[in-house]
């Protein structure tokens, strides 16, 4: 079995490689689609990280009391980067990964110890819907995101300094002009540049 | 009577280590799903207040011996010790691949794909240590 035959196969791989439109919200992408699809930085991809993000979040919510009706601007510079989408279960107001995800997990891990992905590193970003209120959903996304982070780089043995995890609760709604769908609840994976593993 | 007992723990730790030796380890997919499939139920009766990372859904099935299925003991003991294995391969195949890579990839510009890319290709003369610890580290 080739290296080459092993890619074609993985398409969450694929999907993590290449800058792309946002939202594929496919739940089941395979792990060639998901190296595609965080494949590569952008050109001229701007710098994200968690910290600025969390930041940005909680000005979105002191600054606006309504749902938002676009998608913010701070969330543009994540739009033109290399992306998947996937959904991970949890279990009702926790950060409990329920066990149906544990594959859609370990997919996302096999993707990233993927030779072709292995000098990047990457956004784990949670998003809910615009149930209940703002800040908890920041909150209840920001845990769901670490527990997801930390499973990828303990269980999964993704480097630790690989992965940053960051929930935006409903700040950045996929479809705001309908702000409880079920498409607004989910993670999205991001390259967001080099990474250099300590030697 | 202890003594008995201690050998047959032995041999299955024997016993353990040379399948896990031959066998290919498994994908993190397939792991996640063979917990999922095999302990799914124990975790949701058991462990329903526990996340998957940081070794807290292991060390809850483990605390409850009695309770956990058998399937579910032995599959998670199986992806725990496969995973190691991968880890470990990821870890040792570029000291274990330096001098194949010396040799027949010289030209290779920088970067761990592309090294390994050309390990991969160049497998039927790369030694068999290389070749087995790419095939550990899922990279082959």
């Amino acid at each position: 079995m080739s290296l080459p035959v092993r890619f074609a196969r993985s398409a969450v791989l694929a999907a993590l490689l290449a800058a792309s439109a946002p939202a594929l919200a496919q739940t089941d992408l395979s792990n060639a689609q998901i190296v595609q699809g965080l494949q590569g930085v952008a050109q001229n991809a701007p710098t994200v990280t968690a910290a600025v993000l969390r930041q940005m979040a909680q000005q979105s919510i002191a600054k606006n009391r309504g749902i938002p009706q676009a998608r913010p601007d701070f969330v543009a510079a994540l739009d033109k980067l290399a992306q998947i989408t996937v959904q991970i279960q949890f279990q009702l107001n926790s950060a409990i990964i329920r066990p149906e995800s544990y594959e859609t997990l370990g997919s996302i891990a096999d993707a990233l110890h993927n030779p072709i992905l292995l000098g990047y590193k990457f956004l784990v970003v949670g998003n809910t819907d615009a149930t209940g209120t703002r800040e908890y959903n920041l909150k209840l996304s920001q845990e769901r995101a670490d527990a997801i982070a930390q499973a990828l780089v303990t269980t999964f043995r993704v480097p630790a300094g690989q992965v940053e995890a960051v929930g935006l609760g409903q700040e950045a709604l996929q479809d705001p002009t309908h702000p409880d769908a079920a498409v607004n609840r989910r993670v999205q994976i991001y390259n967001i540049g080099g990474y250099v593993r300590p030697q | 009577m202890i003594r008995k007992g201690m050998g047959l723990l032995a041999l299955l730790v024997l016993a353990g280590s040379a399948t896990g030796a031959s066998a290919q380890t498994m994908s993190y997919a397939q792991a996640g799903a063979l917990i999922a499939k095999s302990c799914g139920a124990d975790i949701e009766k058991h462990c329903a207040q526990v996340n998957v990372g940081s070794g807290q859904l292991y060390a809850c099935l483990s605390a409850k011996p009695g309770q956990v299925s058998a399937q579910c003991a032995a599959d998670y003991g199986k992806v725990e010790a496969s995973i190691a294995k991968r880890a470990a391969a990821q870890i040792d195949a570029f000291t274990i691949c330096k001098n194949d890579a010396r040799e027949y990839c010289k030209g290779v510009v920088p970067g761990d794909a592309n090294l390994l890319d050309c390990l991969v290709t160049a497998s039927k003369v790369v030694s068999r240590a290389c070749t087995q610890v790419l095939t550990d580290a899922g990279w082959r």
